[in-house]
């Protein structure tokens, strides 16, 4: 599913975010990425739906190579990729079923399956009722929810999760990396970054952990600290 | 891709934020009918000009006033030879008693000149037409070089100084019109951007989710084009309204000014316009989003 090929990152204010970082992540793995502020998880994930180019480097989803995309195509890569936030970015003057259907909208999908596939992702999330609501009347772990089904909307075979729920209680933690791991058994490839450590523990799943930009571990079933 | 439901979605986002946009839409609104109206004034005063010196141009052409005495087959030989003077269109000849009933006519009611004047004091002549204003000057020298000829009169040096005026007008017209044109593209470029300013979190998402750049674009396209088709609207009546009164106004006062009132080159001059402001618009739009579509990299 993603390959990354010697990719070094130094930002044009010439921090260096990355060094050499060499991984292969299967189809429908489900991927801890974990380290301290600043390691680099975040500039990892912005490499793989081309929010930010690597300095040097191959990146490679799903046999594409994102490197050499022309803007032109950057769009559709993004299509096949979706992504979650720890501050949701939702649009605050829709409502949740237009938040989540802006994102099939956009891609000038047919009215009709706009909204088949919009009740579909509220379904799986669990919003469907709460579907005409706006952003400022959800709790954080609901907000979340909306913002996991924009991202799974179109059916992606890969969704990132950048510290999705750095901002909620253990209780809704749990629940939304529940939501996560059942996201990952309808075949996607999910990637998410924590700082969580007992979600971490308790999910038993492949642990990548950075530090200063360099992978210094990479752990099937692993925990968030190394033993 | 479905057109209609990207059409809908793009038309639904531009009146969104027109409306959002309130009293800034409005300013910018009117700052483009005033650019089209200026526009279009020069416009007008420009056809108007020029037609002014093709009305001149075609009518007034060289008159060669003849000797007294030339007799019948004299001025015959003369008129043909007139005639093959290299430009020249058209040679009539004019006898004397008709141009003095002619002139009676047209003024004798007024000044009761015949009373006064018995015996008729016009020479007879010839009225050469040439075929283009520039080449008067040359032509009425060659007529007058003819010995027959005791005097050539015609309207060169006016027409000159019209012309003149008139690529005065055109040039002045035109840059004029391409510094308002930029200065009203700046501030429709200013307004829409206070709209992609409001909504950067949705051209994020859009972006995030996969939408192509020129969807996003679309919506502030569209602003553009609306705030364009609404300045021209209002600059196209108002300008209506003030040449109708214009030429109402002229047509009393200097009757015998040539005032355009076409109504296909009046359409024509409106339909510029329109384009004028869809154009205007449809940039200011696509500009004002331009900026954060660059990919960074
Ligand atoms: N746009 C940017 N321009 C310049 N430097 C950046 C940019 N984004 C990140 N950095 C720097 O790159 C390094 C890695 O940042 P990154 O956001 O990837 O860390 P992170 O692991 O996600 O941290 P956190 O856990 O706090 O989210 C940091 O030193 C950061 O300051
Ligand atoms: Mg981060």
């Amino acid at each position: 599913m993603i390959d990354l090929k010697n990719i070094s990152k130094v930002y044009a204010n010439g921090v260096e975010a990355l060094f050499d970082i060499n991984l292969h992540i299967g189809k429908e793995e489900f991927v801890f990425i974990v380290g301290p502020s600043g390691a680099g998880k975040t500039t990892i994930m912005k490499m793989l739906y081309r929010e930010e180019l690597p300095t040097s480097g191959q990146v490679i989803v799903d046999r594409v190579n994102v490197t050499e995309l022309t803007a032109e195509q950057v769009p559709y890569l993004r299509r096949n990729i979706g992504v979650v936030f720890q501050d949701y970015k939702l649009l605050p003057r829709r409502t949740v079923y237009e938040n989540v259907a802006f994102a099939l909208q956009v891609t000038g999908a047919p009215r009709s399956q706009i909204r088949r596939h919009t009740m579909q992702a509220l379904e799986l999330v669990g919003m469907l009722k709460r579907a005409s609501s706006f952003p400022e009347e959800l709790s954080g772990g609901e907000k979340q929810r909306v913002c996991i089904a924009r991202a799974i909307v179109n059916n992606p075979p890969l969704l990132l999760a950048d510290e999705p729920t750095g901002n909620l209680d253990p209780q809704t933690t749990f629940e939304i990396m529940e939501l996560l791991d059942k996201i990952n058994r309808r075949n996607t490839t999910v990637i998410t970054s924590t700082h969580n450590k007992s979600i971490v523990d308790i999910m038993k799943r492949r642990v990548i952990q950075l530090e200063s930009g360099r992978v210094i571990r990479d752990q099937q079933l692993g925990m968030y600290h190394s033993k | 891709m479905n057109i209609l439901t990207n059409l809908e979605f793009s038309v639904v986002e531009a009146l969104r934020s027109i409306r959002r946009s309130g009293l800034m839409s409005l300013v910018a609104i009117g700052i483009v009918t005033i650019s089209l109206t200026v526009f279009g004034i020069f416009l007008l005063f420009a056809i108007n000009l020029g037609n002014m010196v093709s009305f001149m141009g075609t009518r007034l052409d060289i008159v060669a006033y003849v000797d007294r005495d030339l007799n019948q087959d004299s001025a015959q030989i003369l008129e043909t030879a007139i005639s093959q003077i290299p430009g020249v269109d058209k040679v009539n000849y004019i006898p004397k008693d008709q141009a003095w009933k002619t002139f009676r006519e047209e003024f004798g009611a007024k000044l009761d000149i015949a009373d006064v004047v018995k015996e008729n004091p016009l020479p007879n002549a010839f009225a050469v037409r040439v075929r283009t204003p520039d080449i008067l000057p040359r032509v009425a020298e060659q007529v007058a070089r003819f010995s027959d000829v005791s005097e050539v009169r015609y309207s060169g040096k006016l027409i000159k100084q019209i012309q003149n005026l008139v690529d005065a007008v055109r040039i002045g017209g035109a840059v004029l019109s391409i510094l308002l044109f930029f200065a009203t593209l700046l501030i429709v470029v200013n307004t829409i951007r206070l709209t992609v300013l409001a909504r950067e979190t949705d051209i994020y998402i859009m972006r995030l989710v996969g939408a192509t750049n020129s969807f996003i674009r679309w919506p502030f396209v569209i602003e553009g084009i609306l705030m364009g088709i609404l300045g021209g609207i209002l600059g196209v009546i108002i300008l209506r309204f003030s040449y109708d009164a214009v030429l109402l106004r002229v047509k009393s006062a200097l009757p015998f000014l040539p005032v355009v009132a076409d109504s296909g080159l009046l359409t024509f001059v409106y339909v510029c316009i329109g384009i004028s402001g869809v154009m205007l618009g449809m940039l200011g739009g696509y500009i004002s989003v331009s900026r954060i579509l660059k990919e960074k990299g």
